[in-house]
């Protein structure tokens, strides 16, 4: 990446274990770049303040929100989004926990709560009710009251 | 408490026989969305296709000097704009439903000459990015002259500033409600307890995907596609049609998955006209994405209501006989969908009460304020609001027990069905066991002692109760009681069932899921009538005007799914089961009575060896079919319009059948407040749900999670909020706290069944909730403080910290008496 | 959400970083971008140039020396609740930071972006100056460095000059007898703070730093750190916060006293061990 300023730049980033390179302007958030430009979307905008967390994506390993970095802030990092989870077509453990506590009802918020929950997960594999309130503070979701959701992360760690 | 509850989440014993209905299987639509594979309106592309970003009134009242987009057009990469004039030129203004002054109102997809409220859309602007959309908005230049700015209800009535020049008066609806004998109960009573001033705020659900829509136009045909999320087509189509000047028929929507809705999604037609226009004018697929800022600024707030001089009579027994009251509904600046919220409430008159006589004076008034539409628990909930605090203010006042005053005053089980004074039937319930088992999860009999053990740690303990009705099934002839030409009454909903040639089971929906499960529980029901499995049954995603079956009133609104929704479908689903087994019979060569299906076979029932599968079933009648005789014409192909009968309303006493199903739902909480900072902490919460028979309980239990966080948010945080100039104080989540996984308490649950007798499966709607959390947080919260030595009522529904601090300040002395 | 056109560029080495800034009117250095996109995004602010601070890794170092703890200003929320130097040398600032938004945001989100942006509501501000912390600057001219209590100048506006980066904050690891304590009201759980305060309590006197009151963290000094000498501090002061949705003035002058008195007593019983 380069240190002088320029207004568009070619980007490369591995995305759900896919090499990508392309030319985006520097205004460009990563969530529009993964949703318009890669046509990933299952990634979604739920606000305009970075409060939501529908747009929750890991970079690097980290869950992060793809509203609150640019395209270019993303040069040569490794991103994975909900469509990397069950690569296979084999849901993941937390996938499927989902369904069976019916901790989804619209399904808008589920992936990021679902990123926020695979990198906590990765940390913590055995998380309690609060380690998981507290990992899903910054997602918000407007139909479960979180109670499923909460539930499901809990019954996941817990091999449910 | 009287007698020992049975606390249980399971299904009591229903008439009903139950095969798939009843149990929670995992749901249809959940492998796609833990995918990322929804497809919702945002993530339709289209070759050409534009971005459409509004340009918006920074004012919240000013006349509209000029538009210049001059500088917009020359911009590389702008397709075109438009503006209110050439709106005023192209279309007509929208149907208004009031009688006058408001239906004098007009009403156009964009501000013509003057905007009434911060955020409203001046003109638009098509381009080939999403930014470069926003960069030409900010190159069009407006200027306005500022004129005198309303925001509050009660000014409003003064008609000193006026929105609505044609309209002469702020004013949108009035009208005296009068149902058995308010001034004999006064008189008869041994109390008559006076409020002054109750304050329902304004709020709204929501929803995480905001509003918006990608519009096709063929210019061949004249014909418009909609890909949107829309959730009421056959309303929003009778609103756009005839202001474009064209033909419903011309109008095509098509919904898939929708991020929630919850009544937000019902008053999008202005932006989508104007999206019709581009498109139009343009020659290309226009997109337009609402930001949440958007939203909160000019979509979709909830009724704010103002409740006035209220009186309730009361006998020395703490017997509640009746209540009188003024109330000024505030709906913003245009009345959109209103004024049916003038009426709604009129659902559930009496709330859980057998109160016999009540009056209700009900103005509504417009202000320099965003828009309403339907909120969850759509004006009703306001209502049943007010009949809590009036419960709990007269038993406090008059030192009656909470639970003792709801449990002498409610509407008794045995008393149903019961006749409301204004001509409505609560089909079934049990409040009072519903409140038992309630109590009983929060631990009721252990209150004085926990209330101790937090006064040792310096909080204030307080419990609360809220009993609250879901009514579902809309009668839309309750607009006549608003105005009598309205040439609206009763309701409908479509499905379509068909067997198809490999025998796959496929059913099309009028309605609009939001994340309700429609896909799942129309297989349940499908499933139990023709006798295979939920997962032989195809339930087509979203609504589609032209392809899926659909009739006037679809969509998914006022709880009334499982009543007209699921209605249809069992309809759908009989007519085609009934046309299998006579093509069954007449395969096999017996009497139809002889036929039986299940595990997707046509057998008989004497020799379940002689078997047709469904596919052999679909694949006679769509592919080989020559040897069926002439006069017998099976299709497989079965659409069935549900439609509830009401009977006609009366416009003369205002009374009639508004609704059909009501669903109880009684919240208990317990909270802790600091009396040194007004936080509030809930630390115990219960909510019980009777909706009848529960077709899939888990949706059902998700659908109380869901709406009791919306009370809990509504009660603690959630406010719009204006200052003086009109500028909206909360536009965006950073000031406008929605509850997150931290704010929500663990939630218990318990729920009884009193199956609707009136209901096609026993089943009532109960997707809105009825506000419960907000009248028990109220409640509880009034107790609280109480037990602290405050003399305060709680007079508004929503209580930050600072409020609750400033109650203790005793700045609510003039509140109440 | 939608931002106004601007030029990027990531540097590889401070040099370079603060030449960047230096040379290009309206540059403005990127950190973790939680604040300067989300401001962006509603176009309430618009640099020309972002400089990128992310290739700088020694920024985000965090490392012990002596008895100061070095926090690089690029270590982020998440490196600063999990790091074993902070918890040692000066655990309130992992605790601080643990209830700073939420988990995406600290695991962006930088410490030295939380006070440089300085909005009144932070959590860092106050708390910085209540433990005497040293911030270090760089500009084309070389470093110079400047305490915490005089580096908050304003809403938004901090010593940090224009081609000038933060790029070192100093805390003195916690001395024996010594505690620091923190305490404040959010809009719901970890919100957005509408008062807070951080208290650090020495030898029997204590200092505390009320946020959200004024453009500028306010600092007290209390000869002696009782309760009571904090509540007659605070209404000493003569505080005049704004009013807005969240709070009147009369609430947040309220709360600054319950803030401090709380955030000096758990200051308290952590000095006493």
């Amino acid at each position: 990446m380069s240190a002088t300023p320029a207004r568009d730049r070619t980007i490369a980033v591995e995305i759900n274990g896919e090499q990508v390179e392309l030319e985006v302007p520097a205004r460009r958030l990563l969530v529009h770049f993964i949703r318009d430009d890669l046509g990933l979307t299952g990634t979604h905008v739920g606000c305009d303040t970075g409060n939501c967390g529908a747009c929750t994506i890991h970079v690097d390993g980290e869950a992060v929100k793809s509203c609150m970095l640019l395209a270019v802030q993303a040069d040569g990092a490794s991103i994975r989004t909900v469509e990397g989870l069950a690569a296979d077509g084999e849901l993941t453990a937390l996938q499927q926990s989902f369904s069976t506590h019916h901790a989804l009802q619209c399904g808008y918020c589920t992936p990021g709560m679902l990123m926020s929950a695979t990198a906590l997960l990765e940390r913590n594999p055995r998380p309690s009710e609060e380690d998981v309130r507290y990992a899903l503070q910054g997602n918000i979701c407007r139909c479960t009251g979180y109670v499923n959701i909460v539930e499901a992360v809990v019954a996941a760690g817990k091999g449910a | 408490m009287t007698e020992a509850p049975t606390i249980t989440t399971e299904q009591q014993e229903t008439t009903l026989q139950k095969g798939w209905i009843g149990q929670s299987i995992p749901r249809k639509e959940d492998k796609r969305l833990v995918q990322g594979q929804g497809t919702f309106f945002d993530d339709v592309r289209r070759h050409g296709m534009g971005y459409v970003h509004f340009v918006r009134s920074p004012y919240a009242h000013a006349r509209i000097v000029s538009i210049d987009v001059t500088a917009a057009l020359e911009l590389e990469g702008v397709y075109g704009t438009i503006t209110g004039d050439e709106v005023a030129i192209h279309t007509d203004p929208f149907f208004e439903m009031s009688v006058e002054p408001g239906g004098n109102i007009k009403d156009y997809a964009l501000a013509v000459g003057r905007v009434r409220h911060m955020g409203e859309p001046v003109a638009a602007v098509c381009a080939a990015t999403r930014e470069l959309a926003r960069d030409a908005a900010e190159l069009i230049e407006v200027e306005y002259e500022p004129l005198p700015v309303l925001v509050d209800g009660e000014e409003a009535l003064k008609d000193e500033v006026v929105l609505h020049d044609d309209a002469g008066s702020n004013v949108v609806w009035q009208g005296v409600f009068d149902w058995g004998d308010w001034e004999q109960a006064k008189a008869e009573a041994d109390h008559v307890v006076k409020i002054d001033r109750l304050h329902f705020h304004r709020f709204s659900s929501t929803p995480l995907e905001c509003a918006g829509a990608l519009v096709e136009y063929d210019k061949g045909t004249g014909e418009w596609t909609i890909h949107c999320n829309h959730q009421m087509p056959g309303v929003g189509a009778i609103w756009m049609a005839p202001a474009l000047r064209t033909g419903i028929d011309k109008l095509r929507f098509v919904t898939q998955d929708i991020g929630g809705a919850f009544g937000n999604k019902i008053c999008l037609h202005p932006q989508f006209v104007v999206l019709c226009l581009l498109a139009r004018k343009l020659g290309r697929p226009v997109q337009w994405t609402e930001w949440r800022t958007d939203q909160h600024t000019a979509n979709a707030h909830g009724n704010e209501r103002t409740f006035l001089d209220i009186e309730v009579a009361v006998k020395a027994d703490g017997e509640m006989t009746g209540f009188s009251v003024r109330a000024i509904d505030d709906c913003g600046a245009f009345p959109r969908y209103e004024p049916l919220g003038c009426i709604i409430w009129a659902q559930v008159t009496p709330g859980c009460y057998a109160w016999r006589n009540i009056r209700v004076d009900f103005t509504q008034v417009c202000t320099n304020k965003s828009p309403v539409s339907p909120n969850r628990g759509y004006s009703r909930m306001q209502h049943l609001w007010l009949t809590e605090r009036i419960v709990d203010i007269v038993a406090t006042g008059l030192g009656l027990d909470p639970v003792e005053v709801r449990k002498r005053n409610y509407v008794k089980a045995e008393q149903m069905p019961y006749e409301t004074p204004n001509g409505c039937v609560y089909d079934s319930g049990d409040y009072a066991r519903c409140l038992d088992i309630a109590l009983d999860l929060v631990g009721y009999d252990s209150l004085e002692e926990r209330r101790r053990d937090a006064e040792s740690r310096g909080k204030l303990l307080g419990f609360g109760i809220g009993s609250t009705l879901d009514s579902g099934t809309n009668n839309f002839g309750q607009s006549q009681l608003l105005n009598p030409d309205l040439q609206f009454s009763g309701n409908n909903e479509a499905a379509t069932v068909k067997l198809d040639i490999f025998g796959e089971v496929v059913v099309t929906l009028g309605t609009v899921p939001q994340g309700q499960g429609h896909e799942t529980t129309a297989a349940q029901v499908v499933a139990d009538i023709i006798g295979c499995s939920p997962e032989q049954v195809n339930v087509r995603r979203g609504h589609d005007t032209w392809f899926n079956s659909s009739a006037g009133f679809s969509g998914t609104y006022a709880s009334q799914f499982a009543f007209t929704g699921l209605g249809a479908v069992k309809g759908a689903a009989e007519l085609l089961r009934d046309e299998m087994i006579q093509l069954a019979a007449a395969v096999l060569q017996a009497e139809p009575a002889q036929i039986e299906l299940a595990d997707g076979q046509a057998r008989l029932k004497d020799n379940p060896e002689a078997a047709i599968p469904f596919m052999g079933l679909g694949a006679i009648v769509n592919a080989n079919n020559a040897f069926l005789p002439p006069e017998f014409n099976p299709t497989l192909n079965h659409r069935y319009v549900c439609r509830p009968h009401f009977g006609v309303v009366d416009t003369e006493a205002k009374t009639g059948q508004l609704t059909l199903t009501y669903a109880t739902q009684v919240h208990a909480c317990v909270v802790e407040v600091d009396p040194d900072t007004g936080l509030t902490e809930i630390v115990d919460y219960a909510a019980v749900d009777d909706c009848g028979v529960r077709i899939h309980p888990q949706i059902v239990e998700g659908q109380v999670h869901g709406a009791t966080a919306h009370a809990i948010g509504a009660a603690l945080h959630e406010n719009f909020v204006y200052d003086e100039e009109g500028t909206l104080l909360t536009a965006n989540f950073y000031d406008y706290h929605v509850p997150h996984a931290m704010d929500i308490p663990p939630l218990k649950t318990g729920a009884i069944e009193s199956p609707s007798p009136v209901a096609p499966l026993g089943a009532k709607g109960m997707g809105e909730g009825g506000g419960g959390g907000i009248h028990c947080i109220c409640s509880a919260i009034q107790d609280a403080l109480r037990s602290g030595g405050h003399a305060v009522y709680v007079y508004d529904s929503c209580n930050p910290s600072h409020r609750v601090w400033e109650m203790m300040q005793g700045s609510t002395a003039e509140v109440s008496r | 959400m939608l931002l106004r056109e601007v030029e990027y560029a990531r540097p590889g080495t401070i040099d370079e970083a603060v030449r960047l800034l230096a040379e290009h009117d309206g540059a403005r250095p990127l950190a973790g971008g939680q604040t300067l996109v989300n401001v962006m995004k509603q176009r309430a602010a618009a640099p020309d140039v972002l400089i990128d601070l992310a290739a700088l890794g020694e920024l985000r170092e965090i490392s012990v020396s002596g008895d100061t703890l070095e926090l690089g200003a690029m270590a982020t929320l998440t490196q600063i609740v999990d790091s074993s130097e902070v918890d040692v040398a000066r655990p309130i600032l992992a605790e601080v930071a643990r209830t700073v938004a939420d988990v995406q945001v600290r695991n962006r989100g930088t410490i030295g972006g939380n006070v440089c942006v300085n909005d009144p509501t932070n959590h860092f501000p106050p708390l910085l100056v209540a433990v005497g912390a040293t911030m270090t600057v760089r500009g084309i001219g070389g470093e110079r460095t400047v305490p915490a209590e005089e580096f908050f100048v304003g809403v938004y506006l901090t010593a940090v000059g224009e081609g000038e980066l933060l790029t070192r904050i100093s805390v003195p690891a916690r001395g024996p007898g010594s505690g620091d304590g923190f305490a404040g009201v959010t809009i719901g759980a970890h919100g957005t703070y509408i008062v807070n305060a951080a208290a650090t309590v020495a030898d029997g006197s204590a200092r505390v730093v009320l946020g959200c009151v004024d453009a500028v963290p306010v600092l007290l000094e209390l000869d002696q750190a009782h309760e009571a000498s904090a509540r007659k501090a605070v209404e000493a002061a003569s505080l005049e916060p704004p009013s807005d949705v969240h709070a009147s003035a009369e609430y947040r002058r309220h709360l600054a006293g319950v803030s401090a008195v709380r955030a000096v007593r758990q200051a308290t019983e952590r000095a006493r061990g």
